[in-house]
């Protein structure tokens, strides 16, 4: 087992690695921007260094800083997190050279899966349904005879496309010689490319997501699946919950089984979780995180087992001290997410002072925050302040411990999406369970109605 | 920079103005200037109960130093020979460098002046922002 461990992280993510560790009897380094000098992750932690001013570029992806940090402290390993450096694959690379353990996939996996046509490629070649789709496509027509195969509505999709540019919905065959000519227009524009390609559009699918670990001596698990359609305009996840609701046990172990077939095929290793989305009987791999998530904490209190931790003994080289069949999940949990922003304004991120911050707790409830009365939210970094998690034995007891925890929260000093999701548990379509991913979105388009 | 992140690097440069007994301590880091100032009036009030006698103050001195800090993250290596308290700096020079994965990174005076305190030591680990040298000019 490692010695010492290099947390290449902040905020709350970097705490959780860090309590990880200590249960482990493995002593922290932790690093950290001049901005976050006062958060609780330095604190925490058996050492810090700084590692550069407050933006990022400068400080948590300040991959010779960080390294440097390893090697003068005396580490043997380096945790990523999520975000900044975690699917980097360079960092990955940089470390193992140094002599350190990158705890993690390979950096031939993290590179495979980063690549969005490489890793469609590896899964359909692993049997993984992909979304229906063409190549590029070089005209109009060929563009009708693609759709018209795969049917109704397609999307329209630059090749080099991104952020949603040279993208255009096409729902009917008179609409796609306008459409594709300003898609066209649009990616030549953006990205001095032009390409095409054609691809199903999901009315409204579910995102729901398998978590899997895998050891280096060929044992995979899956630790079921996660729902997480609650997603702001922007995409971004705001409510998560595990198991997924109202979803057909059919459909389910299907899920479960392209899950751990698709690891076992790409030969990953440590913790990864693939996403699909659902669409009545129908499932697509969107992509795979080669990394821990946000929401793993959801997976955990049903499972009972620490996902960070067994990344940790993973990459030591141990074997998965379980399989399939000692794992079992009991009850539902259920994930709200925390964060400075002003859900009246587009979840504009908000930086600032916490003036008073006081988080709920009771039975079945799990905060994890790097933040407390008086710490600075730094305008550099993602907004989220706290991950507030409740179990219970069933789907509705989790929303009513949500319900009452979300009402013993206080934040002040800046907004936050506290009240909004409370109001979101409320709602008579969520409380039914299994939403699509454009329910809050359309939700919120028409509360901006003029009444 | 946000005044709070000015507030947060301002504490951290305290630490080494109250080290070096200095009036006040400004830095330069081409982006932003700080200077930190020690209160002038800073007789604490003594509390009543018996408490052993505070030290007397190190005697303070009205003058201007750039404090010169590390870009980097690594093991510092003094220049050769070494730069003392006490030394002038008659023209632009290498003071010390930082190492980083084998890179070294020059710290340089900026500029001539009077060095008035070294913070650090040969194959001493530094992080980003930590004070080496200061200098008054």
């Amino acid at each position: 087992m490692f010695k010492k461990v290099l947390i290449a992280n902040r905020g709350e993510i970097a705490l959780r690695i860090n309590r990880a560790c200590h249960e482990l009897g493995i002593a922290t380094v932790a690093i950290f921007s001049d901005a976050d000098r006062a958060s609780l992750h330095v604190r925490h932690a058996d050492e810090a260094f700084c590692v550069g001013p407050g933006p990022a570029t400068r400080s948590y992806l300040n991959i010779p800083n960080i390294i440097s940090a390893a090697l003068i402290s005396g580490c043997d390993a380096i945790h990523p997190g999520y975000g900044f450096l975690a699917e980097n694959a360079r960092f990955a690379e940089i470390a193992a050279d140094h002599g350190l353990t990158f705890i993690g996939p390979t950096p031939a996996v993290i590179n495979a899966m980063g690549d969005k046509a490489t890793a469609k490629r590896l899964m359909q070649e692993a049997g993984v349904p992909t979304t229906p789709g063409s190549g590029i496509v070089a005209s109009v027509d060929e563009a009708r005879t693609v759709a018209e195969q795969i049917g109704f509505p397609v999307l329209l999709k630059a090749t080099a496309g991104g952020g949603g540019k040279g993208m255009r919905e096409v729902h009917a065959p008179a609409e796609l010689p306008t459409a594709y000519a300003t898609a066209q227009a649009e990616a030549e524009a953006s990205f001095k490319d032009g390409r095409l390609y054609v691809e199903k559009l999901m009315v409204n699918p579910r995102h729901i997501e398998v978590q899997v670990l895998a050891d280096e001596h060929g044992g995979v698990v899956h630790l079921g699946e996660r729902d997480c359609s609650v997603q702001k305009p922007s995409h971004q996840k705001l409510i998560e919950e595990a198991p997924a609701a109202e979803l057909d046990p059919g459909l389910r172990a299907r899920l479960h089984h392209i899950a751990t077939t698709a690891t076992r095929a790409v030969r990953y290793t440590n913790a990864g979780t693939l996403e699909f989305l659902v669409s009545g009987s129908d499932v697509y791999f969107m992509e795979m995180n080669t990394r821990i998530q946000v929401e793993h904490p959801v997976t955990e209190l049903i499972y009972g087992v620490d996902l960070v931790k067994e990344q940790i003994r993973i990459a030591a080289g141990e074997s998965l001290g379980f399989t399939q069949d000692d794992l079992h999940p009991h009850g539902h949990a259920i994930e709200v997410r925390v964060n400075a922003e002003d859900p009246e304004n587009n979840f504009a991120p908000a930086a600032g002072t916490l003036t008073t911050v006081v988080f709920p707790g009771g039975p079945g409830i799990r905060v994890d925050t790097h933040v407390y009365g008086g710490s600075i939210v730094p305008p550099f970094y993602d907004s989220m302040l706290a991950k507030i998690v409740a179990v219970g034995r069933t789907r509705e007891s989790a929303i009513l411990r949500m319900e009452r925890a979300l009402g013993e929260t206080r934040i002040e000093g800046v907004k936050t999406t506290v009240d909004f999701c409370r109001e979101l548990l409320g709602d008579e379509r969520f409380r039914a369970g299994g939403v699509g991913v454009g329910w809050l979105p359309s939700l919120l388009a028409r509360r901006a109605q003029p009444v | 920079m946000t005044e709070d992140v000015i507030a947060v690097r301002a504490r951290a440069l305290a630490g080494a103005l109250a080290e070096a007994g200095f009036a006040r301590l400004r830095v330069r880091d081409g982006e932003t200037e700080i200077e930190v100032r020690r209160a002038s009036h800073s007789a604490p009030v003594r509390p009543s109960c018996a408490v052993p006698a505070e030290p007397a103050p190190r005697p303070t001195v009205e003058r201007m130093a750039d404090v010169i800090s590390s870009d980097v993250v690594g093991i510092v290596r003094l220049a050769r020979p070494a730069i003392v308290e006490g030394q002038e700096l008659d023209e632009d020079r290498e003071l010390a460098f930082v190492e980083t994965l084998g890179i070294r990174n020059p710290v340089r005076s900026r500029g001539t002046g009077h060095v008035i305190a070294v913070f650090v030591t040969e194959g001493q680990p530094v992080e980003y922002g930590q004070a080496l040298f200061a200098i008054e000019r």
